[in-house]
Formats: C-alpha cells, sequence, structure tokens
C-alpha cells in the first residue's frame, strides 16, 4: 500500500515532539519513501507513454484517469509525510539552539583537549563511525542557525537574549568545573577552569557555561 | 489544519470505507497484490487522503470513481453506545484521532444526528476530563481506564487541564516549582 511508509515517518515525528532530545534520524526510511515517489513517477510515466500521439483525455479513459490520480495523490501525500518529518526536526534544532543545548557537541564523546568543535575535530569524529543523531543536513543547519542568532544577539551587547529569565536568588554561586574550559575573563578579573575545581563565582558570567555543560552547579 | 501539523496528517491516515465503481487497471496494489487490476464493485479500506480525493468526481456529478462509507468508528453501534454513555467508550481504540476524524468524515456526509451525538460526548467527557486533571487518583486510581480511552485530542486537553491546575498552585505559592 502506497504512502505507507510516510505514514512510519510522521509517528517518528510525532514520538519526536514529546522528547526532550533528538531521537536519531531515519536515513533509511526517508530514503525508502523517495525511492517510492521515484517509482509512482516512473509509473506514472510508463502510463502517459501510451497516450503520447494523441494526447490524454480524461473522460475517455476514466479508467487510466483514476490510476493516475491514485499516483498522484500518494506522491503528494509521501511529499507532505516528509516535510512534516523534517520540519519537526529543524523545530527542535531551533529549540535546542535557542536554549544553548549544542547538539554537535553532545554528540562527541569528551574530547582532550576540550576546544570548541571547529570542523576539523567534527570530520575526525566522523571518520572513526561516531554515530550521529543528526543527518548531515541537519548537522549543516544546525551550524549555521547558530551562527545566525550569534550574529543576531550580537547587536545587543547588555541584553543576553537566551539568558535566563528567572530572576537569580544569589548574585554568586558554587559551581564545579566539568571540563576543561580554558582562562575566562570577567569583571573581577580572570578565572581558570580547570577540571574537579570548585569555584564561587558570579552567576551571570558563567550561565552560558553550566548551560553548555562546563560547569555544574552546586545547591 | 496546517500543512505541516503532524497530528493532521495522522488523522489523514484513518481509513475509510470504499467501493469501486469502475475497473482500474494495475491498481491491485491497494489491494494487496500488485500488478492485479481492480474490479468494479470490491470494497476497501482507504486512507482519508486518498479515498477523499477519488470520491470528489461523485460530487461534483461526473463519473464517480469510488463511493464512501462511513467508517466503523463512527457507525450506528457507536454513535447508539455514545448515546448510551459517552464516558464508558474507548475512544482511542475506534480511532486514535476520532474526533478530528469525525470532523472530516462529516465535512463529506450529512449526517445531522451524529454531530449532536458527537458535540454531547464532548462535553460529557470534558467535564470527566477536568476532574482527573484536578484531582488526579494516582496511577491505580478507578479512572486509569478512562483515561487510556481518550482520543489525541483529549489527551492534549487533559495535559493542559492539568498542567493549568499546577502552574496556578505554583503561582499562588502553594506548590514549590521545580528547578
Amino acid at each position: 500500500m502506497y504512502g505507507e511508509l510516510g505514514n512510519k515517518l510522521v509517528q517518528h515525528a510525532k514520538r519526536t515532539q514529546s522528547l526532550a532530545h533528538l531521537p536519531p534520524y531515519q536515513t533509511e526510511l526517508v530514503r525508502a519513501v523517495a525511492r517510492e515517489v521515484r517509482d509512482l513517477d516512473r509509473h506514472v510515466a510508463h502510463l502517459l507513454n501510451s497516450f503520447s500521439a494523441e494526447g490524454f483525455n480524461p473522460s475517455a479513459d476514466p479508467a487510466t484517469a483514476c490510476a493516475l490520480l491514485v499516483d498522484h495523490l500518494s506522491m503528494r501525500r509521501n511529499k507532505r509525510c516528509l516535510l512534516a518529518y523534517h520540519r519537526v526536526r529543524t523545530a527542535k534544532l531551533e529549540e535546542l539552539c535557542w536554549t544553548g543545548v549544542d547538539v554537535l557537541e553532545q554528540q562527541l564523546p569528551a574530547e582532550e583537549g576540550g576546544d570548541a568543535p571547529g570542523p576539523t575535530s567534527m570530520s575526525s569524529a566522523q571518520a572513526v563511525g561516531q554515530h550521529s543523531s543528526l543527518s548531515p543536513e541537519e548537522e549543516e543547519y544546525f551550524r549555521q542557525y547558530s551562527d545566525m542568532l550569534a550574529a543576531y544577539k550580537g547587536q545587543w551587547t547588555d541584553v543576553d537574549l537566551t539568558g535566563s529569565l528567572e530572576p537569580p536568588r544569589d548574585l554568586f554561586i558554587d559551581v564545579r568545573v566539568l571540563k576543561d574550559a580554558g582562562e575566562i575573563q570577567t569583571e573581577y578579573g580572570a578565572i581558570n577552569l580547570t577540571k574537579n575545581s570548585q569555584l564561587y563565582v558570579r552567576q551571570g558570567d558563567v550561565e552560558r557555561l553550566i548551560a553548555q555543560g562546563f560547569l555544574e552547579r552546586l545547591s | 489544519m496546517s500543512y505541516y501539523d503532524v497530528d493532521s496528517i495522522l488523522t489523514d491516515s484513518e481509513k475509510l470505507p470504499c467501493t469501486f465503481e469502475l475497473e482500474v487497471p494495475g491498481l491491485g496494489v491497494l489491494e494487496g497484490n500488485p500488478g492485479e487490476n481492480i474490479k468494479a464493485g470490491t470494497q476497501l479500506d482507504l486512507p482519508l487522503w486518498l479515498g477523499e480525493m477519488l470520491s470528489i468526481g461523485a460530487r461534483l456529478g461526473t463519473s464517480r470513481l469510488v463511493t464512501l462509507d462511513i467508517p466503523s468508528a463512527l457507525s450506528e453501534r457507536v454513535l447508539n453506545a455514545l448515546k448510551a454513555d459517552p464516558r464508558t467508550i474507548d475512544l482511542r481504540s475506534l480511532a486514535p484521532h476520532f474526533y478530528s476524524l469525525s470532523e472530516r468524515v462529516l465535512e463529506l456526509f450529512e449526517e445531522e444526528e451524529m454531530v449532536d451525538v458527537l458535540l454531547n460526548t464532548f462535553a460529557k467527557r470534558a467535564a470527566e476530563i477536568a476532574d482527573h486533571a484536578h484531582n488526579p487518583k494516582g496511577a491505580m486510581g478507578q479512572g486509569v481506564d478512562f483515561l487510556r480511552g481518550l482520543d489525541e485530542m483529549e489527551r492534549q486537553l487533559f495535559r493542559v487541564a492539568h498542567e493549568g491546575a499546577k502552574e496556578v498552585r505554583v503561582w499562588a505559592g502553594e506548590a514549590k516549582k521545580r528547578p
């Protein structure tokens, strides 16, 4: 039955909506749906080929018209399923971007060096066969969306658009460093974030680092 | 009802009994035997997205391809049960998107009585849902069977009602907000 694979894809999308993280990209399913569309298209071309001389008249041959309509509707249906699936996922990616979760970073196991994942570290991770839950296109989308968001935020230096909306209870908090993050500059001078050290710092300075998973807040 | 709405797409895939009015070559795929023809008079359960469009010819008065029937989820038997007591029916087992399916079906059929029955069903069940959402009796309470039988739209309603009550308690300072 046509459209059943597309249905499976949409059910995945439905499940994705209620999850906090992004489940793996259904490469196989997407490919299978695209293949179905190509098969349908070939079928339509085949049906129409026999009419090439005099042109196709639907009212003269309602049975063939019906077969064509079914093919066409199935293709349209598959298109809708594919688009909806990808849209749900991109919406999720955008949401993660705004909340400051670095999906690309999460994919990788904690790498030595602790630098931000540049393009080189990404490709090397993929070469090792690191399984990512994003398709390559989605990774590209995420990277470019992050860049765009950063550029947009850059217009207002004194407001952090993605900062927390909760008023802080304390100005200073205790944090533990989970990953080496090097030296950061604050109003009160530079602090050095070495793994496993514990610090008493201003909340506003480290909020981003907590969201990114470099620091852990101690209550 | 947006193009990208996942629930609307899933509603579209609910099945509708259709009867083919003419022989179509090569459409045996729909029946599960590819390569075969489909005979006139064949009865098939087709998804809404297919059946609806195929039946359009019938409504325009030109050549009709298929005739539609009311899906089993909205059969006379179900409507009678809904009339008797809407709260004991497991809508989810009938159709996961029961209400949106009914909406689509009512666009295709003139069924004045069905509208009244469904409206009454929704109102009665909504009150019950609100009750459960505000006074959770836990996973072992008597409401479990009822809550399991909610359709997708009612689940949404339950979630919203439940969250709403919780938010109000937080706002009033009665409950602690989780970090």
